[in-house]
């Protein structure tokens, strides 16, 4: 079944039209000597058809560019890759989207063009502008205005419940040393007495007035992303045999993997100041999202850039080990996973780790509203008590 | 993937692929053709300009008496038996007095016929069109230390003299220490595999999918021995783009790397979830193949493999022996000695040549030469397609 009529009056057509750049000659890469011949010509090939209206050529030699990409960006270790690939990559989904809207297109098509610009956006770089954030937002909409007003989700909401908070015992963290919390320090305070020693804080009365802490529903999530791709990890931790890594749209992760009901809030979050006082950029910071069911673990492990993680809904357990005891922490010694420590914290084999037994460690239960900053490689492990959402900053 | 093969029938069996001495024309016994199958988005054979992909074997028309061929991603380089080279897709042009050419997407290098019984290997430009100069030259003879060196002159990237091979990305000129005696080299994406004169296979590059071999996901930085084949000499390897195949002097294969597309003809997720998994188990009475799920005999699911880091042996269907095997780079082709091609792995552009874009995970024959009564001697994979030398087959 097709949608959208040909030529003028398509309203999605024409708002996507309206991105691309003024003249034709802009709508092009500058990669300079970065990719091979082979890869410039197709991609100067693609674009032509794209101006010449091939819609069906242009798709096709779009799909080969990104194949091509693709297999360049498997190639070597991820932080090797050179930047010119993803932005290919990038341009790819870029076209390859723009073709599948053209009408007529099928009922399918916006879905398939989102989940197209999802993967340039997961995988590739930013072009033209950041052209695909841009092109997102223009078929989110047009999948929003699609719906009907009364249209159900697909799947029965689960009836509206407390979320269950005794589902998974807490540790009881009066017992462990504690991670110091302090009430909206000053830059220098924290630079002086955290940032530069690289000890461990909680920083409260920071994120607690952010936009995102107030009421959120599941429809609105649901609403507002569910149509968008994002990778999920499979398996209780990334250490186990049977844990993997795959995509999936929101929508398709709350239906398998979400039961309980969660407060509603808006999504509105800011950088923390605090980031100031690092070297990077401010588009250099790293922001991830986290959304899982309770009991979901993060093993001990360590991370190359300063981490501010911010708790949104529901609380987490998290223990914390300095670098300096990082012998005792067991980590594995293959290259891939030297960050991550052997010992399962809550159940560990001291027969086979003991010097992990008198290890010292800090502990909390970050709340929602709170921030834990996590000094650069220090070791931490996470257990979520509740349905936890939290919002991470990496920074250097 | 990318290292030449060469087309004379009466090489065509094991023991002669190790002895024979380099291609000069001669009668052929029974007439043979060269045919090509999978992506040609530049018009490379057997693309002719018009179609971005071949889902079944077509004959390679535009280049008569080819003896060898080397397929990069964007174009193919074809080497007649008169010693002519010539460039198909996105590089064109063509040289005469050529022995041997190995292409990729970076250079292109060839062997050339230099003065007296010397040979000069050169480095072009793609883009060139095989006229100026080349990037660099020189003569590989005069590295050769030995006499009996192993390597002959179509064993591309390996030097001749055995002592170097060439890499499609600087340093392009690579040592290799002498003990290692190699016979044969290939290059993957990011791994390299060598077979030396005693039938031993040794591994070195990135290892992250598995395609070293020695059981982790470690890299190695010099070529180490494949323990796990010791004691079974091999024939023959080929390197996919990360993934390694090698057939033993008996005929069996072993195959090791990654799975994503089924190019290591065991079960793989994407497949399944596109419920494309064909057992091979025989056809319905409506002529249809029998499909189903991956499963054990007992009908449990069977567990999917992302990467396979041994070698695993792979036993064809009917239990053919294999006799040559060519990698793709993310699809998989094996001669049998009774002449026929299985294809397996990676097939949206066509390169399994079974008439259409599905992916497979286990080996299927490609019917075209079985219907045709041709016998495959030859097959040369490129990233995304596939050439094959056949021969009529009535005997």
């Amino acid at each position: 079944m097709a949608e959208g009529t040909e030529g003028p009056g398509d309203a999605l057509w024409e708002a996507l039209m309206a991105l691309l750049p003024s003249t034709k000659e802009d709508l092009m890469l500058d990669l300079g000597e970065k990719v091979d011949r082979g890869t410039a010509l197709l991609l100067q090939q693609a674009v032509e058809l794209f101006h010449g209206g091939r819609w069906a050529d242009c798709l096709q030699a779009s799909e080969a560019v990104l194949d091509y990409a693709w297999e360049k960006l498997n190639t070597g270790p991820w932080q090797d890759v050179n930047k010119a690939w993803r932005q290919v990559y990038a341009f790819g989904c870029l076209l390859k989207a723009l073709c599948l809207c053209q009408p007529p297109r099928e009922v399918t098509a916006v879905a398939a063009a989102l989940r197209v610009c999802d993967m340039g956006l997961l995988m590739g770089a930013a072009i033209l502008g950041d052209i695909l954030i841009r092109v997102v937002a223009v078929l989110q909409a047009h999948l929003v205005s699609r719906k009907r007003p009364d249209c159900s989700p697909s799947q029965e909401l689960p009836s509206l419940k407390k979320a269950k908070r005794d589902h998974v015992p807490a540790p009881d963290v009066r017992l462990e040393r504690a991670v110091p919390r302090l009430h909206r320090p000053s830059l220098q305070h924290f630079r002086k007495h955290f940032l530069l020693p690289g000890r461990p804080v909680i920083l409260a009365g920071v994120a607690d007035h952010w936009p995102c802490m107030k009421k959120w529903s599941l429809d609105y999530i649901r609403e507002v992303a569910g149509c968008r791709t994002v990778p999920v990890e499979v398996g209780s931790r990334y250490t186990d045999e049977d844990w993997s890594q795959t995509l999936m749209t929101v929508e398709e992760f709350v239906s398998k993997y979400i039961t309980n009901e969660i407060p509603e809030l808006k999504r509105d979050i800011s950088i923390p100041d605090y980031c100031c006082l690092g070297s990077g950029e401010e588009e250099e910071i790293t922001i991830n999202a986290w959304f899982g069911p309770p009991g979901t673990v993060s093993p001990l492990h360590q991370d190359p850039q300063q981490n501010f993680l911010a708790q949104v809904i529901g609380r987490k357990y998290i223990r914390l080990y300095s670098p300096q005891d990082s012998e005792a922490l067991y980590p594995h010694e293959t290259h891939l996973l030297h960050n991550t420590s052997q010992v399962d914290v809550e159940n560990p084999d001291l027969e086979k780790f003991p010097k992990f037994a008198e290890a010292p460690f800090l502990s909390c239960t970050l709340a929602p509203g709170e921030i834990l900053f996590i000094p650069v490689k220090y070791w931490h492990y996470v257990r979520a008590l509740d349905l936890s959402f939290s919002v991470s900053f990496w920074w250097s | 993937m990318l290292s030449p093969t060469f087309a004379d029938p009466a090489a065509a069996t094991m023991a002669n692929l190790q002895e024979s001495p380099r291609v000069e024309p001669m009668a052929e016994e029974r007439s043979g053709s060269w045919f090509g199958f999978g992506f040609c988005g530049f018009g490379q054979e057997p693309g002719s300009g018009c179609r971005c992909q071949v889902l079944s074997p077509e004959p390679l028309q535009a280049v008569r008496d080819i003896c060898r061929v080397s397929a990069s991603w964007s174009y193919t380089a074809l080497v007649t038996r008169g010693g002519r080279v010539e460039l198909s897709g996105s590089a064109s042009g063509a040289a005469g007095g050529c022995r041997d050419a190995w292409a990729s997407e970076e250079i292109l290098v060839l062997l050339r016929d230099g003065p007296g019984s010397q040979a000069e290997l050169q480095a072009w430009a793609p883009g060139s069109a095989l006229r100026g100069e080349p990037l660099w030259a020189q003569e590989p003879e005069a590295e050769r230390a030995e006499p009996d060196a192993e390597a002959r002159a179509e064993a591309l990237p390996l030097l001749p003299g055995a002592r170097a091979y060439v890499s499609p990305r600087p340093p392009f000129r690579r040592g290799l220490a002498p003990e290692l005696r190699a016979r044969r080299l290939e290059l993957g994406a990011e791994h390299a595999l060598l077979l030396d004169a005693a039938g031993q296979v040794f591994s070195w590059g990135g290892g992250r999918h598995g395609q070293l071999g020695h059981g982790t996901l470690e890299a190695e930085l010099e070529p180490r021995l494949l323990e796990a084949l010791q004691g079974l000499p091999m024939a023959q390897v080929a390197a996919g783009g990360w993934h390694s195949v090698c057939v033993s002097e008996t005929g069996d294969l072993y195959i090791w790397g990654w799975n994503e597309s089924g190019q290591l003809a065991l079960p793989t997720r994407s497949l399944a979830e596109d419920k494309r998994t064909v057992t091979g188990e025989g056809l319905n009475q409506d002529g249809s193949q029998v499909e189903r799920a991956a499963g054990t005999e007992d009908g449990a699911p069977a567990p999917f493999i992302a990467v396979q880091p041994f070698p695993a042996l792979l036993d064809l269907p009917l239990s053919s022996d294999a006799v040559l095997a060519s990698c793709g780079s993310r699809h998989t082709a094996v001669v049998t000695r009774t002449g026929e091609l299985y294809t397996w792995g990676w097939g949206k552009y066509g390169q399994l040549g079974h008439g259409d874009s599905a992916s497979l995970d286990r080996p299927c024959r490609v019917e075209y030469f079985v219907d045709k009564q041709l016998q495959v001697k030859t097959v040369t994979c490129g990233p995304w397609n596939t050439y094959v030398y056949a021969v009529n087959g009535n005997s």
